[in-house]
């Protein structure tokens, strides 16, 4: 593959969705008035806790250092799991998903292209709850920044392997992603966005083990204890390997899978409808 | 029963091949058939598109696809863009195979579709071209030439700026045709090219189909469906008739006729002294069963109408009579079998056949 075609190749479904978003400024001002009113709201909530953290969860000592970390790293991990899904969902809307695959386009092209705006955007929104949180509320990071990044980056490849899994669904099945519903929902209640994960074992039991399955839970982990405990590269190996092992398994089960997608939907004549 | 194309017209000879479409069948599958025969669930049999199709199209030759709504038409044309797989047979286009070489091929072809939902609405004409050119892989300066050239070229040069939602119908169709044209690809796939255009519009889109063939720097190929049978004769080198998937017959537009019907009907308008003399003359000297003379009071002159078989020298003993007779020719019309009529007996044909199928 010719590396300057493909970087135009990306640069022109950026270009391209930079101008379709420019054409909905409202929404973008919106969004951004939104991250400030939650930041807000949980900077008072945190108050609530002030001097009652339980001292087994060193993570949680600082409430809003760990809530605006959870809320900013979900955002970037659910635009990782859903970018491909939207776009594909939206070209078979629009009508526009036929003359895309009508150019030599690859495979992997595609994927990697339609998810680069909503990157763009997730790195922009979510910088925008650690910005808020350092600008108004005083909230500092220490740590490893590039460790961090590793995690954050690990992460979001293994949650595009299952993103690309459920393109393959949207490709072939037009609606219903049990992906969706299994990590959306999932994510923010057993990964460990809102409180420690710990706390399900204690008050659930084995269903505490719905956590251990979930990428974002590892990918969480290792952040929150870069950027608040200030751990080194040595003490968060675990986690590391972890995300490793799911993306050495899902990236080439993932790619096959939406291969096989796109042909079925060829053999069946059905790329442009919904 | 499908009718066999006469001679080979399924090759041109004279050209080498842009194209060709090998015994392809396409089927659509029922979703998920062995879930549902698992289930016991009822299900529709699987509908035959398009059924054992062969035809090559030479470089530089437009060939046209007609036929009633439903017939396959649109099928085929994207299997040949790769958009659906052949259930079964080949697509090879420019020596690549549709499947396994799928990005060869669309580097080959541009489509323009009849959908009008394939751009982004909220785009301006030029930053919807300039996106598809930069996936085709033109440089930006380079793309911006091109989209230029190519707005001049199908009069869309004005509309540059606008939204893609603002347009009219006709110049969405345009735009379409621009699109497929933009990384210059040496065939053309155009289906109903000129649809919702205009009368001028629509000629104008013509004579640009038909120098787009002619330019001998880069000849290209061009394959079109379309509903508009005049459109078709005038323009397409070759043509296939297709009927519930299946090609009924594929020649010229001239040889396609005449195999409908060999007859031409004839009307002469001319002025004679004595018609009745010449009216006796004609019957004297042919055999002609159909000879009609009338008088036709809004021109002033007699009107003689027969029909003769193609290219028999009926007219011209017809003309020897009349100058004999001492009549001043005024006017000479013919009127032969048109591509409606020969779609038109294959659709009666295929009618029958339901009927006797029943």
């Amino acid at each position: 593959m010719n590396p300057l075609l493909f970087l135009r190749r990306i640069w022109a479904f950026v270009a391209r969705d930079w101008r379709l978003e420019l054409s909905y400024r409202m929404q973008f001002f919106l969004r951004v008035l939104s991250i400030l009113i939650v930041v807000t709201t949980l900077f008072f909530i945190s108050k609530i806790f002030t001097g009652f953290a339980d001292p087994r969860f060193s993570q949680w000592r600082d409430p809003l250092a760990a809530w605006l970390t959870g809320l900013a790293v979900l955002n970037y991990f659910m635009t990782g799991f859903s970018s491909l899904a939207n776009a594909i969902r939206q070209e078979q809307v629009q009508g526009t998903l036929e003359s895309v695959l009508m150019t030599p386009i690859s495979v992997p092209t595609v994927i990697v292209a339609s998810s680069a705006w909503d990157f763009v955007q997730a790195t922009f929104f979510s910088s925008l709850y650690l910005v808020f949180g350092w600008l108004f509320f005083n909230v500092h990071y220490q740590g490893n920044f590039l460790l961090a990044l590793a995690f954050l980056l690990l992460t979001t490849f293994v949650l595009l392997c299952l993103g690309i899994l459920s393109a393959s669904f949207a490709m072939v099945f037009k609606r219903g992603d049990p992906f969706g519903i299994f990590l959306g929902a999932g994510s923010a209640l057993f990964s460990g966005v809102f409180f420690p994960t710990q706390l399900i074992g204690e008050y659930a039991g084995r269903v505490s083990s719905i956590s251990r399955i979930l990428p974002p839970t590892y990918g969480l982990d290792g952040i929150r204890r870069v950027l608040i405990e200030g751990q080194g590269f040595t003490q968060v190996q675990e986690p590391l390997v972890t995300l490793l092992l799911f993306l050495v398994v899902l990236l080439p089960l993932s790619l096959w899978v939406f291969g096989r997608a796109i042909r079925r939907a060829k053999r069946e004549g059905s790329l442009i409808q919904y | 029963m499908t009718e066999q194309p006469s001679s080979s017209p399924s090759r041109n000879q004279d050209r080498s091949s842009a194209f060709s479409v090998d015994h392809i069948s396409k089927t659509y599958p029922v979703p998920f058939l062995r879930l549902k025969k698992m289930f016991r669930r009822k299900f529709k049999p699987p509908v035959e598109a398009v059924r054992d199709v062969s035809f090559e199209v030479g470089e530089g030759e437009i060939f046209g696809l007609i036929g009633p709504n439903g017939a396959g038409k649109t099928t085929l044309t994207k299997m040949i863009a790769t958009l659906i797989q052949p259930t079964s047979g080949q697509v090879t286009v420019k020596g690549f195979d549709s499947v396994r070489d799928d990005e060869d091929v669309r580097r080959n072809v541009g489509l323009a579709g009849a959908e009008e939902r394939s751009f982004y609405w909220r785009l301006n004409a030029e930053q919807n071209l300039l996106f598809f050119a930069r996936l085709y892989g033109l440089s930006g300066k380079l793309a911006r030439q091109r989209i230029a050239e190519l707005l001049e070229l199908l009069q869309l040069g004005d509309l540059t700026r606008k939204r893609f939602a603002e347009l009219s119908t006709g110049n969405k169709q345009r735009l379409s045709v621009a699109r497929a044209m933009l990384a210059n690809p040496p065939i053309l796939l155009l289906d109903e090219p000129t649809r919702s255009l205009d009368p001028i519009a629509a000629a104008r889109m013509r004579a640009t189909i038909k120098s787009l063939t002619q330019n001998h720097e880069r000849r290209v190929t061009v394959f079109l469906t379309s509903h508009n049978l005049a459109e078709v004769e005038e323009l397409c080198d070759r043509v296939a008739v297709i009927g519930r998937g299946e090609i009924r017959a594929l020649d010229t537009p001239r040889n396609l006729k005449a195999r409908h019907t060999e007859n031409e009907q004839v009307s002469i308008m001319f002025s004679a002294p004595d018609a009745m003399e010449v009216e006796s003359a004609l019957r004297a000297a042919f055999s002609i069963q159909s000879l009609i003379l009338e008088r036709s009071t809004a021109i002033d002159a007699w009107l003689l109408k027969f029909s003769r078989q193609n290219e028999d020298d009926v007219l011209d003993s017809v003309l020897r009579v009349l100058q004999q007779s001492n009549c001043v020719i005024r006017g000479i019309e013919s009127e032969r079998a048109t591509l409606l009529d020969v779609l038109e007996s294959y659709e009666e044909e295929e009618t029958a056949g339901k009927e006797e199928g029943k």
